[in-house]
């Protein structure tokens, strides 16, 4: 039972980061775009899908306090400074792509679209450090509270959230190449693969800052699982490379989905069967059956879940059909 | 610093805040609701027309009403750890099922409502508003199941300090809740209507052209908020009984009831200060007032006929200048509601400084500055927003747009290539 539940938050957050992950990109990208046109072109290619995605993370939190209150607890006052900044950026982000066309001047849509390139590197930053920052395990002490926040600042969370934040970039171009009309998407193309080649690099750096590092190397309850997740992600951006030099654009948006979606797998597998290790007392780290709801709350939640399951992802699905393709045509404005 | 008081504050900030705008999203969208009803019925344009505008304005007051509620959602976690550890096994259970049953799917359709247009059929169009209107009622029913169990905690035992889930249906028949939920959800049908009058009125008397647009939405709004002020009042009262018989502290906190109350919880928890503020009911009495005040829609009503309200015009200037007190009220009444049930966060169960989270003062301080200053920055842009397309008319609102027309608001060409 607590797997299952360990199994649905974890999809949620890794459908999350999946599919933020190209809002938080396409945010990042508008850095470049000078010509306006280009840069609501690239939000409306978001458009009908962008308040469908974040509502993933709030869903992963909230299977987290309901399925997990312990967990939900320690890991979010744990990681205060993290979330704060990543919660800061989800916000910019939210605010930003719906308000900015709504005045009609240049400046104050060039203005808005600043926001969102902040808010986006600070979503991506501090769910990167958020990551890193289970994965190197946590200051929990015997009393059940995590104490101090200095625990976060250590070089594999820099690496780590540097990693996530050229993971969504390399995503991002990715989707646009998918979303874009298909003179746009020849454009782009040769962006999209530096990025993803950036972020294979990148990720591979966070991977040995990670193996270097003592705290990690403790936390890691089975270190070969990690590693082989690690190769995975790399092998997937280097098939996204190739599939974008053969215009394969669908194949390619595929496997940096699946690059954002690995983080999360990696971190629970490697973990498993904890899912806060302690830095300070072995005995303080926190396993997903001691971080779970009781029995009776677990079976309440399962039962509403059964049925509610299919509908969240049918409807998320249906939104998906509607408006897939690219965005010629007649597709509306409205970001 | 304390950090007790900073994560009180951070708390009665970001909701009062939150609610300020979920109130006008409740409300407008059931009148969003009926408007594109009457369109598809009767397949007149005004409704389109009018759908279209207050549609864009309904959008607009969604932002902030999202960005607030992932800062709450969020909040409870990092203020408030105790109370995941404490009562998280019975409190966290209806917060899943909100943020799974309504948000979820709440912004899934609204995201479809959005950029279905001229794409999707009619029926299915409508559908997917009508499915916004039921998962944001679901949404707050929810989450005043949560906020009732804190106000009066049922459904559960306490084992090894730690409270268990027992019986959920209790959590469903909880005595804080339904006339709660009846005050709540006709406030935002009174917010949400008198905003509706307020825009048309100055629409009106302003003389800015198309008269039968904003007189038909003067009309639905005088007619829902005089309905909905009837509502709030009687379930106002009905909570007096309701909350008054489970919190004896709450609304006089002197009574005999209070007294054994607090005898009984001295000798189970230890001495210590059991009463709330004294000032908690002040807000109370002058929200009963705006109540009261607002009460004189009911003299309004008439004047619809033969169109006396416009014709008049003192009526025009009336609605204008009371928009700002439903948005006063309930304020008011939450802070009430919550700052009443000190020095508990779960009533007669969990303390409010056994709940918050362990952090240093100073982080929290600036967590507190930080989204206070945020917050209320993007809420103050997002109401001149409101503002200035409420003062646009309905001219050519963005949302619905035919992807063919070119927008007259920009001057500048900016087609986006679609
Ligand atoms: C438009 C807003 C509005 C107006 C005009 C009123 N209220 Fe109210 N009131 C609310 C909006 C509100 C609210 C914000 O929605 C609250 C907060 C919690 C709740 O259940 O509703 C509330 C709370 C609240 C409570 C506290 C419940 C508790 O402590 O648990 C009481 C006793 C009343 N109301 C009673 C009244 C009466 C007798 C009114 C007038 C005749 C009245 N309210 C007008
Ligand atoms: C949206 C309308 C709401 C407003 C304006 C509001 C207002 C407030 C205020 C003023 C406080 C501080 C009280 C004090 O410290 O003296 C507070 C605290 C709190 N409220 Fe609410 N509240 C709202 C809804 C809710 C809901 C729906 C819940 C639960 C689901 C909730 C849970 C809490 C918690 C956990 C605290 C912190 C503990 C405490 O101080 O009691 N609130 N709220
Ligand atoms: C009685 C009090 C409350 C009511 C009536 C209410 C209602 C709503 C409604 C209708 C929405 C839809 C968005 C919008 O309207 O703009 C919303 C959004 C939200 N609310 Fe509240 N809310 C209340 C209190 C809270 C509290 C205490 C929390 C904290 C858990 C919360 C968390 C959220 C979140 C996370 C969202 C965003 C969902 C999304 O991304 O679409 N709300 N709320």
């Amino acid at each position: 039972m607590e797997l299952a539940w360990y199994a649905l938050l974890g999809l949620f957050f890794a459908g999350y980061l999946v599919l933020g992950g190209y809002d938080y990109g396409v945010g990042l990208l508008l850095a470049r775009r000078t010509d306006p046109a280009r840069r609501r072109a690239a939000l409306n290619a978001v458009g009908p899908f962008f308040l469908g995605n974040e509502v993933w993370l709030v869903a992963a939190v909230g299977i987290l306090f309901g399925a997990f209150p312990v967990l939900e607890g320690e890991l979010l006052a744990g990681s205060y400074p993290a979330v704060l900044g990543a919660l800061v950026g989800v916000i910019l982000v939210t605010v930003g792509v719906q308000l900015r066309s709504r005045p009609a001047s240049g400046w104050a849509r060039a203005g808005w679209d600043r926001v969102i390139v902040v808010g986006s590197l600070l979503a991506a930053l501090g769910w990167g450090v958020v990551l890193a920052g289970l994965l190197q395990g946590v200051p929990r002490h015997l009393d059940g509270h995590v104490v101090g926040v200095t625990h976060l600042f250590t070089p594999f969370a820099a690496a780590a959230a540097l990693a996530l934040v050229a993971l969504v970039a390399a995503h991002g171009a990715t989707f646009l190449t998918l979303r874009l009309p298909a003179a746009e998407a020849d454009r782009l193309r040769p962006l999209a693969r530096r990025l993803v080649l950036t972020a294979a690099g990148a990720v591979g750096t966070a991977a040995v800052v990670g193996l270097s590092s003592d705290r990690v190397r403790v936390a890691a309850q089975r270190p070969a699982v990690g590693v082989l997740l690690a190769v995975g992600l790399v092998a997937a951006l280097l098939v996204a490379r190739t599939a974008l030099g053969r215009r394969r654009d669908g194949v390619a948006f595929t496997a940096t989905a699946t690059a954002l979606a690995l983080p999360v797998l990696l971190v629970g597998a490697t973990l498993w069967p904890y899912a806060l290790v302690s830095t300070v007392d072995p005995a303080a780290s926190l396993t997903v059956t001691e971080a779970a709801a009781s029995a009776p709350t677990l079976r309440l939640l399962g039962w509403l879940a059964v049925p509610l399951l299919p509908a969240l992802l049918g409807f998320q699905a249906m939104c998906l059909w509607i408006f897939r393709g690219r965005t010629e045509g007649r597709a509306l404005v409205y970001w | 610093m304390d950090a007790l008081l900073l994560a009180r504050l951070q708390f009665a900030a970001t909701a009062s805040v939150h609610f300020l705008f979920v109130a006008v999203t409740l409300g407008l969208v059931t009148l969003l609701v009926g408007l594109q009803t009457a369109w598809l019925i009767t397949g007149n344009p005004r409704f389109e027309r009018l759908t279209r505008f207050w549609g864009q304005l309904y959008v607009i007051n969604y932002v902030l009403g999202i960005a607030t509620g992932i800062v709450m959602e969020f909040q409870f976690g990092l203020n408030w750890s105790g109370l995941s550890r404490y009562v998280g096994n019975v409190f966290g259970a209806p917060l899943a099922i909100e943020t799974l049953v309504a948000f979820f799917l709440e912004s899934t359709f609204l995201g479809m409502w959005i950029f279905g247009w001229h794409r999707l059929r009619r029926g299915v169009h409508l559908a997917l508003l009508y499915g916004v209107a039921l998962t944001a009622y679901a949404s707050a029913f929810w989450i005043l199941v949560a906020n009732s169990w804190l106000q009066n905690p049922v459904g559960y035992e306490v084992r090894d300090g730690v409270a268990h889930l027992t019986d959920f249906s209790a959590l469903l028949t909880n005595p804080a809740l339904w006339m709660a939920f009846g005050h709540v959800v006709s406030a935002a049908l009174l917010t949400g209507g008198m905003l509706m009058a307020a825009v048309s009125a100055w629409h009106l008397t302003r003389g800015t052209g198309d008269f039968d647009l904003f007189r038909t939405s003067l009309r639905i709004g005088v007619v829902t908020a005089t309905l909905a002020i009837g509502l709030v009042q009687s379930f106002g009262f009905a909570q007096f009984g309701a909350v008054g018989a489970i919190q004896p502290t709450k609304f006089n906190g002197t009574g005999p009831d209070a007294e054994a109350l607090v005898a009984d919880w001295t000798a189970r928890f230890g001495p210590g200060d059991y009463l709330p503020p004294v000032l908690a009911n002040a807000g109370l009495g002058f929200m009963i007032l705006i109540g009261f005040g607002l009460g004189l829609l009911w003299l309004i009503l008439p004047l619809l006929w033969r169109d006396w309200i416009i014709r008049l015009r003192f009526p025009l200037w009336l609605l204008m200048i009371a928009l700002p007190l439903p948005f006063v009220a309930v304020i008011l009444g939450w802070i009430a509601r919550e700052v009443g049930r000190q020095p508990w966060v779960a009533y007669g169960l969990l303390r409010v400084d056994q709940a918050v989270s362990p952090i240093d003062p100073w982080l929290m301080a600036t967590s507190l500055i930080g989204f206070t200053l945020l917050l209320g920055g993007l809420a103050v842009t997002n109401w001149v927003l409101l503002a200035r397309h409420a003062a646009a008319g309905a001219a050519d609102p963005a949302l619905g747009r035919p992807p063919t027309q070119p927008p007259a608001d920009d001057s500048r060409t900016e087609p986006a290539f679609v």
